[in-house]
């Protein structure tokens, strides 16, 4: 087995959740096997959190393998077009090692604009996580707003 | 002041990254800290087996928040996680009498390594909530700490994760010594 192979297999995204950062409450968890590539998940999100001045999108990783430049790519798409995206290094993974990841973001302006109607089923969080430039895992969470 | 206040006043600092990251002792109460600071449930914290990041960002600034497991078998990898660091928050549990000489060779050893030379440091003597815990005035006696820390900016803030007291005065210190920082 490659060792690219190995660190796909070792690799597991947990849960991921939404919360309200002013208040730090969790909106939405998810604790399906999110590492499960190529299935689109889906995620049934309080509408109330579009109101939110700040949210946060947490995610809990396990690597059994060590890794070195770790990093995710992160895109939210509507429809096809990228609404955010954010990129983090994070480096060296300790083997064995579960982590968690949050980033906390302001909400954008426009973002209060778009009526929920036209957002509920059409956005999608994509994560990519690389080592390098070789490819660990890939997931997409689809959200519906209700 | 959680977090967030503390990026809205970096706000007027346009593209800067500034990494924080937070070390001690398993049990220190490093992870209860992290997410006091975002005003979560901890309730339910267990023993992190790797890192937990929390960042903040807004259009060109960046706060990065490391904190990373304390156990004895998690320690010997602190060391991938020193480069850019700006400030390093050093947790010790107060009551913990017992490892107190642990926690101080282990902060010796981390201000001896050159990639966090001159790095300021803020310490804060958690679990000041409870009645066994050790005044910080004592901890940096017991530690010598004012004799161990020479070459850098640093600061023992009492504090508890549980009822908050003092992690404000904490991240104000933090603030202010990366104003310090920029201005050399």
């Amino acid at each position: 087995m490659g060792t690219a192979q190995k660190k796909t297999l070792g690799f597991k995204l947990n849960w991921m959740n939404l919360r309200d950062a002013e208040s730090g409450k969790v909106l939405w968890q998810g604790d399906d096997d999110l590492t499960l590539s190529h299935k689109e998940h889906e995620a049934r999100v309080p509408k109330k959190i579009l109101k939110c001045r700040s949210v946060s999108r947490e995610i809990n990783f396990s690597s059994e393998q060590e890794m070195k430049r770790f990093r995710l790519e992160q895109r939210v798409f509507l429809n096809s077009e990228i609404l955010e995206e954010w990129f983090f290094e994070f480096g060296y993974v300790i083997p064995g090692s579960t982590n968690t990841w949050q980033n906390l973001i302001e909400a954008a302006a426009a973002n209060q604009m778009i009526p929920p109607s036209l957002l509920s089923g059409n956005v999608v969080i994509e994560t990519a996580f690389y080592d390098g430039n070789e490819e660990v895992s890939r997931s997409k969470v689809r959200l519906y707003y209700v | 002041m959680g977090l967030l206040s503390l990026l809205r006043k970096f706000q007027k600092e346009a593209d800067r990254e500034v990494r924080i990251l937070l070390l001690g002792l398993d049990n220190a109460g490093k992870t209860t800290i992290l997410k006091a600071l975002a005003d979560e449930d901890i309730t339910h914290i267990m023993p992190t087996q790797g890192f937990n990041i929390k960042s903040v960002a807004t259009t060109g600034f960046k706060l990065n928040v490391w904190d990373i497991g304390g156990q004895k078998k998690i320690r010997p990898y602190w060391k991938n996680y020193f480069e850019n660091t700006d400030v390093l928050i050093y947790v010790i549990d107060s009551t913990d009498k017992k490892r107190f000489d642990e926690t101080g060779v282990e902060l010796l050893e981390l201000l001896e390594e050159e990639k966090l030379s001159k790095v300021p440091v803020l310490i804060y003597a958690n679990k000041q909530d409870l009645l066994k815990s050790v005044k910080p005035s004592e901890i940096a006696t017991a530690l010598q700490l004012s004799s161990a820390i020479r070459d850098r900016q640093w600061q023992i803030q009492a504090c508890s994760a549980l009822t908050k007291e003092g992690i404000k005065d904490g991240m104000e210190w933090v603030y202010s010594s990366l104003g310090a920082q920029k201005k050399k």
